[in-house]
């Protein structure tokens, strides 16, 4: 009976030998993005305290006058938006005392303040007071939903984080409001809007007078390409998922799906010829039209960033809609069922309560696409041009972040030169820009896909 | 007060129906919008490289003079030695708004074949100072006005500036042609006979193992007993036409012809042995099928491998934009991507032996043996996030760690070595997510049947695990190799060249040699950062080839995905 029972172990130590093998291997990842990181910051670091050698870390000039100001109105919206958060956790009664359109308005008034709240995009210059009205209008939202939740008696927890972030935004703004002139290496880099890193001396290679680093004029480009991008991209992305789940024949998928594929395929320096050959001319003749009617106060040029968003946008089209028609298709049937079954048109059910649902899904792919479009290179390269301004005619070249790495280091670049620091500062700033978009995006997506 | 209820009805009815509509045309409108692009995309692409390429660059010789000079000058001589026309006269005809009218005038041109003779034409209110010229070949010559107003300057006809020794302009009428000879070109054989047979065996084979039947199946009973010498006749015949094709891409094409011919020949009358041992005879064919092992396998692979070869062996195709021309500095459409063909074939090789390994070990270790610990945990939130990094980032790794000296960095240089690498760190994360992505699909009660009868970990995932994950890895791999094949970006910042007028060397970082080295990408971003009009269609015909070789690519995963997957549902 003894022997039959023998049965021969497994050998451990070879086993174990290629479970730490393995686990090597997969340390490679942590090397590689620890690699990225130090390069990145090391180099940053270096190129940082250069300039603050000479001219200082940080310095502004303090100057309470300002607050009269967009930027100062964009603070008091802050802080409008914070009290109001405020009130409806902790003074609750108040809120019960209000009449209740103040809640709910009819629905063409909270349309026409969405959309005043969207054109306004453009026409505000202020960036920080856009944002202070759209966070009043979030609060406000946020507010009503917790009010009629409460009645019945759903909710009852008080969620800090909103609170912790108005009141971050809140001293930020102040703090923009209320200073001025800022100075040194952090407060040029970050707040200045002058990028002229070659500067004029005959020495390139060290630090001189008229070299200035204010990177906002190429994070301005590069935002005003990657949100460009989207106002192409979303509607018909989105619009191409849901005709993708909802209404289109299979065989009209296998026609279409394949081809989404392939123009995801489609390396970006082919788009940076296609929008240099053909995007190009197209706005150009737009401009054409614009300065003409004087809307504009220089002649457009065949490099420009619409034309970099518009190729862009045609780039991450594909991603949004493939992304989007998973996160629809990912919906159970049931809730298109009931809705049906409740006498609801196909595309009130379409719009009403499948776009619902996948909404989160949707917003993914959305911040996905915004992280992709930030740190696209060869199409904006080509496309946007190579001259660092800080303007708001988007029909003159200008230079994306991205653009400008490329752009610098085409050239013969010696290790260790301001100009190959540069690279690496304005590098550490897109990592940190498109990382936080990615951690965003990532957790917005397991989020969803939990709820299904 | 009392409402028509009817009214409303019929009212919002009609209302609802037209939103109804409205709404979906315009959803079916923005679905199409994709394709929409995609044509016109391919359309824009094609166009310059086209129809330029036809027409040639004559727009040079019709615009205006101002005031000062117009520099023209052929390449070549339109006459021969006795001083006979070879082609159609050149004439130009330069018209101005004059004191007294319009002005119109012939200028005959005669390129002769001695360098730097040179007379140039001065243009004034009287006429031309002369009305037939003699140039010779390469020399620039002026027309040089005097005039106040512009001239405008047509060619009426005669072979355009640039033009080759026959006279004709040197434009073909496609950029990227390619010649085609069937089996026999000017009366040559254009095969390789060993090549050859080896692909018309493995044809034959195929046909023959894809639709068997007895009589087709009798001349094989012959085989039996004879695996271990077919097995080694076929090796050497593959060494051998390797051998004596001096390993180019046919000949090693025509030796895998004969092993994967050996293979499917042994495979086959195993499966006929194995039948007629079962006391069955070869009438039935059905059986037959499924006693070749892995019939459907094999039947894929000498399939793709027929057409793959197919354009080398029995068609000899030539495409010199692609293999034979370099670039040419001063005629845009003489150039070719030889280097840069050559770059991105290194490039990807080196990527994807550096990545494939490490990450499908990752995979493995973070789907089958990691627990889920904080370290597990980070690595997969960091694999997550570096697969959205943007690539340029890498190239900026690359540049501190590969090709910087010094420090943390290796000092490879701007070499194909280092941007191999680089290129393979940024593959690296797709690969991971696709083959964890495969591993995840395999079912569960596979890995505990294994365990059942008593495997180890490591005797599960290397033999159950692995082989039915493999197609998704293998999908995954080429798709990541597809994505990073048209990434120019990490290389711009890794340093490849502008203009690399050689094959380049994979190892020249080791060996010391030169390091310059392009690839496709690049070569379209440079070729379209340049003025002329000339060399955008150059960079149009190089995308085209870059969007063929990333269709072709992806056309084998493709393939590959479907076989497995019908695979795996029977």
């Amino acid at each position: 009976m003894e022997n039959s029972l023998k049965i021969p172990l497994p050998k451990r130590g070879s086993a174990d030998r290629v479970r730490w093998l393995l686990f090597l291997t997969s340390l490679s990842v942590i090397a590689i993005t620890l690699g990225i990181i130090q390069t990145l910051l090391f180099e940053a670091i270096t190129f940082f305290s250069e300039i603050a050698s000479v001219r200082g870390w940080f310095s502004f000039e303090f100057n309470p006058m300002e607050v009269v100001s967009q930027t100062g109105l964009g603070a008091f919206m802050f802080m409008l938006a914070l009290t109001m958060e405020w009130v409806s956790e902790h003074r609750r009664q108040y809120l019960n005392a209000l009449p209740e359109p103040i809640f709910f308005p009819p629905p063409w008034v909270l349309r026409s303040i969405y959309g005043m709240l969207i054109i306004s995009v453009v026409a505000v210059s202020s960036m920080l007071l856009w944002a202070g009205a759209a966070a009043v209008v979030v609060v406000w939202r946020r507010t009503a939903k917790k009010h009629t939740l409460r009645r019945t008696g759903d909710i009852d927890q008080a969620d800090r984080s909103v609170t912790i972030a108005l009141g971050f935004c809140l001293f930020f703004s102040l703090f923009i409001a209320t200073t001025q002139h800022y100075s040194g290496a952090f407060g040029e880099f970050f707040f200045q809007t002058d990028w002229t890193p070659t500067g004029a001396c005959a020495d390139r290679r060290s630090l001189c007078e008229n070299m200035s680093f204010g990177v906002n004029s190429l994070l301005l480009t590069t935002l005003q390409v990657a949100f460009g991008a989207l106002f192409i991209a979303v509607p018909l992305g989105v619009g191409c998922a849901i005709y993708l789940s909802e209404y289109a024949s299979p065989r009209l998928v296998a026609v279409v799906k394949p081809t989404l594929e392939l123009l995801a395929g489609i390396p970006s320096v082919v788009y940076g010829f296609f929008a240099f050959i053909y995007i190009g001319p197209l706005v150009v003749e737009l401009g054409e039209f614009a300065f003409a009617k004087g809307w504009i106060d220089q002649p457009p040029n065949i490099l420009n960033p619409i034309n970099g968003a518009i190729v862009v946008g045609v780039m991450i089209l594909p991603l949004v809609a493939s992304m989007s028609e998973d996160a629809l298709r990912a919906v159970p049937n049931e809730l298109r069922e009931g809705s049906l079954a409740l006498g609801a048109t196909r595309i009130e059910t379409t719009l009403r309560v499948m776009l619902q649902a996948a909404l989160s899904g949707i917003l993914a792919s959305i911040i996905l696409a915004l992280s992709r479009a930030v740190g696209e290179t060869m199409a904006v390269t080509l496309a946007v041009g190579t001259v660092a301004v800080y303007t708001s005619n988007m029909f003159l070249p200008a230079q994306t972040m991205t653009a400008y790495i490329a752009q610098r280091v085409g050239g013969d670049l010696p290790f260790g030169e301001i100009g190959y620091l540069t690279i690496f500062a304005v590098g550490l700033y897109l990592f940190m820009i498109t990382l936080s978009l990615n951690l965003l995006g990532n957790k917005v997506l397991s989020a969803y896909r939990e709820a299904y | 007060m009392k409402k028509d209820i009817d009214t409303l009805k019929k009212r919002s009815r009609r209302r609802r129906g037209v939103v109804e509509q409205a709404g979906s045309a315009s959803l079916a409108l923005s679905g199409l919008v994709g394709m929409f692009f995609l044509v016109v995309l391919v359309w824009q692409i094609a166009i310059p490289t086209f129809i330029d390429g036809e027409n040639g660059e004559i727009s040079a010789a019709s615009e205006y003079i101002p005031i000062s000079d117009y520099v023209l000058e052929w390449d070549h001589p339109n006459v021969n030695e006795q001083g006979e026309l070879k082609t159609e006269p050149i004439v130009l005809i330069l018209a101005w708004e004059g004191q007294n009218g319009p002005q119109t005038h012939e200028l005959e041109i005669v390129v002769t074949a001695n360098r730097g003779d040179k007379e140039d034409i001065q243009i004034s209110e009287e006429g031309l100072s002369t009305i037939s010229v003699e140039v010779g070949k390469k020399t620039k010559f002026y027309l040089k006005s005097v005039l106040e107003v512009p001239v405008s300057v047509e060619q009426r006809s005669g072979p355009v500036p640039a033009a080759d020794a026959s006279g004709n302009p040197q434009v073909s009428s496609f950029v990227v042609s390619g010649d085609v000879a069937v089996l026999f070109s000017n009366g040559k054989a254009v095969f390789e006979p060993l090549e050859m047979a080896g692909w018309t065996s493995l044809l034959v084979l195929t046909f023959i193992v894809s639709r068997p039947n007895e009589r087709r199946l009798a001349p094989f009973v012959r085989c039996y007993e004879r695996e271990r010498q077919i097995r080694s006749v076929t090796l050497l015949l593959a060494i051998f036409t390797a051998v004596i094709g001096q390993g180019t891409l046919s000949a090693f094409l025509g030796g895998m012809c004969w092993l994967l011919f050996g293979v499917a020949l042994v495979r086959t009358t195993e499966g006929m042995k194995r039948l007629q041992n079962q006391g069955r005879t070869l009438t039935e064919v059905k059986r037959l099928k499924h006693s070749i092992s892995d019939r459907e396998g094999l039947l894929m692979w000498s399939r793709m491998l027929l057409v793959s070869a197919c354009f080398f062996i029995p068609l000899d195709i030539d495409i010199p934009f692609l293999t034979e021309r370099y670039q040419d500095i001063f005629q845009p459409y003489a150039s070719g991507i030889r280097s840069a063909f050559l770059g991105t074939v290194w490039v990807m090789s080196i990527a994807m032996l550096f990545s494939m390994p490490l990450s499908i070990g990752a995979a493995i270790y973070l789907e089958e043996y990691a627990s889920p610990t904080r370290t597990t945990k980070l690595i997969q939130a960091l694999v997550t996030n570096l697969a959205g990094v943007p690539s340029i980032v890498f190239g900026m790794f690359g540049l501190a760690i590969f090709v910087k000296q010094g420090g943390v960095g290796l000092g490879l240089g701007p070499s194909i070595l280092a941007a191999g690498l680089t290129m393979g760190v940024m593959a690296m994360p797709i690969i991971v997510l696709a083959s964890q992505e495969a591993l995840r699909s395999v079912p569960r009660s596979l890995r505990e049947s294994a365990y059942g009868v008593g495997c180890t970990q490591w005797q599960v995932v290397k033999h159950h695990v692995l082989p039915s994950a493999m197609p998704g890895i293998m999908t995954g791999s080429i798709l990541a190799m597809s994505r990073i094949m048209g990434e120019a970006a990490p290389l711009v910042v890794v340093g490849a060249a502008a203009l690399v007028l050689f094959d380049p060397e994979p190892l020249a970082a080791l060996t010391g040699g030169n390091l310059n080295f392009t690839v496709i990408p690049i070569q379209i971003y440079f070729w379209t950062s340049e003025p002329e009009h000339a060399w955008h269609s150059m960079a149009a015909a190089a995308s085209i080839a870059l969007i063929l070789l990333l269709i072709a690519m992806n056309s084998i995963a493709i393939v590959l995905r479907q076989h497995f997957r019908k695979r795996l549902n029977s």
